[in-house]
C-alpha cells in the first residue's frame, strides 16, 4: 500500500508499526457488519409489523457466523501454530466449515424471504422491510468476509 | 506552543461540535432529548482502542488481533451515532433538522476526537512524530 508511504500529516501511533492494511480492513468490515445491523433497526422502527419477528433469526446467525468465522486463524487452519487450539487443524477446519455454512445459510434465507414475500407486489405491504432484511444479511457476510480475508498474518513481510 | 494551540482549537472545535448536538435537542421546534444519545457513543468510542492499546505490548500494538477487533468495535460505535438519529428521524420520532443537526456535530465531535489522539495521546517513545 505504497500510497499511505507519503502521507506527511502525523501519523496516528495506531499505525506506528506500518501495518496499515489490517487497520484498513477492520474499519471497514466494521463499518460494514454495524450497517447491516442498523439496516434491520431501521426496517423494523419504520415498518413497525410488517417484519415478522422470526426474520431476525437469519441477522442472528449471521453474526455468530462471523465470530465463527473469525476466530480461528488461517495459520491454525493450515496447521502451523505451536498449541494446535483444542482440536488441531482439523477442528479448526470442521469450524471454519461451519462457520461459512452458517454465513451461506442466513443469506439464502435473506434472499428467499425477501423474495417470497415482499418481491411479489399482489399485496399492499412495503417491500423495504424485506429489502432492509437482505441488505442487513449482505452487509454483516461482507463484513465477515473483509475481517477474515483482508487482514493479513504475515506480519514481517 | 504548537501544544497550547492545538488543545485550544480541539476544544473548540468539539465545543461546537456539542452546540450541534445541544441545539438539535433543544431548540423550541424540536424539544426532544432523543438525539442526546450520541454523546454515549462519544464517550464510548476511545475506549476499546485504548484498551486495546494497554493490553498489547508496544511493538506490536496495530499488528495484534487484539488491536483489530478493537477497531471493529470502534466502528461500531461511530456507525451507531450516525445511524442512531437517521432511524429516528425516518421513523418520525424527531424532526429531520435535529437528524440534520446532530450528523454535523456528529462530524465535528470525531474529527476533534481523532486530532486529540493524534496529536496528544504519544506514547512516551514516539518523539521524532513533526
Amino acid at each position: 500500500m505504497s500510497c499511505f508511504e507519503n502521507i506527511s500529516m502525523p501519523s496516528c501511533v495506531w499505525f506506528e508499526s506500518g501495518e496499515k492494511r489490517n487497520i484498513m480492513a477492520s474499519i471497514l468490515a466494521g463499518l460494514l457488519f454495524f450497517a447491516g445491523w442498523w439496516f434491520i433497526i431501521d426496517a423494523a422502527s419504520v415498518y413497525p409489523g410488517d417484519l415478522p419477528n422470526a426474520a431476525h433469526v437469519c441477522g442472528v446467525m449471521a453474526t455468530l457466523s462471523m465470530i465463527m468465522v473469525n476466530s480461528v486463524s488461517n495459520a491454525q487452519v493450515r496447521g502451523e501454530t505451536y498449541t494446535g487450539g483444542c482440536m488441531g487443524p482439523r477442528g479448526a477446519r470442521l469450524w471454519l466449515f461451519l462457520g461459512f455454512v452458517v454465513g451461506f445459510a442466513s443469506l439464502i434465507a435473506a434472499c428467499w424471504i425477501l423474495f417470497a414475500n415482499y418481491v411479489n407486489a399482489s399485496s399492499s405491504k412495503h417491500a423495504w422491510p424485506g429489502v432492509g432484511l437482505f441488505m442487513q444479511n449482505a452487509f454483516i457476510f461482507a463484513g465477515s468476509l473483509v475481517f477474515k480475508f483482508g487482514r493479513t498474518e504475515d506480519l514481517w513481510s | 506552543m504548537a501544544g497550547i494551540k492545538g488543545l485550544v482549537s480541539l476544544a473548540f472545535a468539539g465545543s461546537i461540535g456539542m452546540t450541534f448536538v445541544i441545539l438539535a435537542c433543544a431548540l423550541p421546534q424540536y424539544k426532544l432529548w432523543w438525539p442526546f444519545f450520541v454523546v454515549l457513543f462519544y464517550i464510548l468510542c476511545p475506549i476499546p482502542t485504548m484498551i486495546a492499546r494497554r493490553h498489547t505490548d508496544g511493538a506490536g500494538g496495530s499488528n495484534s488481533a487484539c488491536m483489530e477487533t478493537a477497531v471493529f468495535i470502534t466502528m461500531g460505535f461511530l456507525v451507531s451515532s450516525f445511524a442512531l438519529p437517521i432511524v429516528l428521524a425516518r421513523a418520525g420520532v424527531i424532526f429531520w433538522g435535529a437528524c440534520y443537526l446532530t450528523l454535523a456535530g456528529n462530524v465535528i465531535v470525531y474529527l476533534t476526537i481523532l486530532g486529540f489522539f493524534t496529536i496528544f495521546d504519544m506514547d512516551d517513545s514516539d518523539y521524532a512524530m513533526w
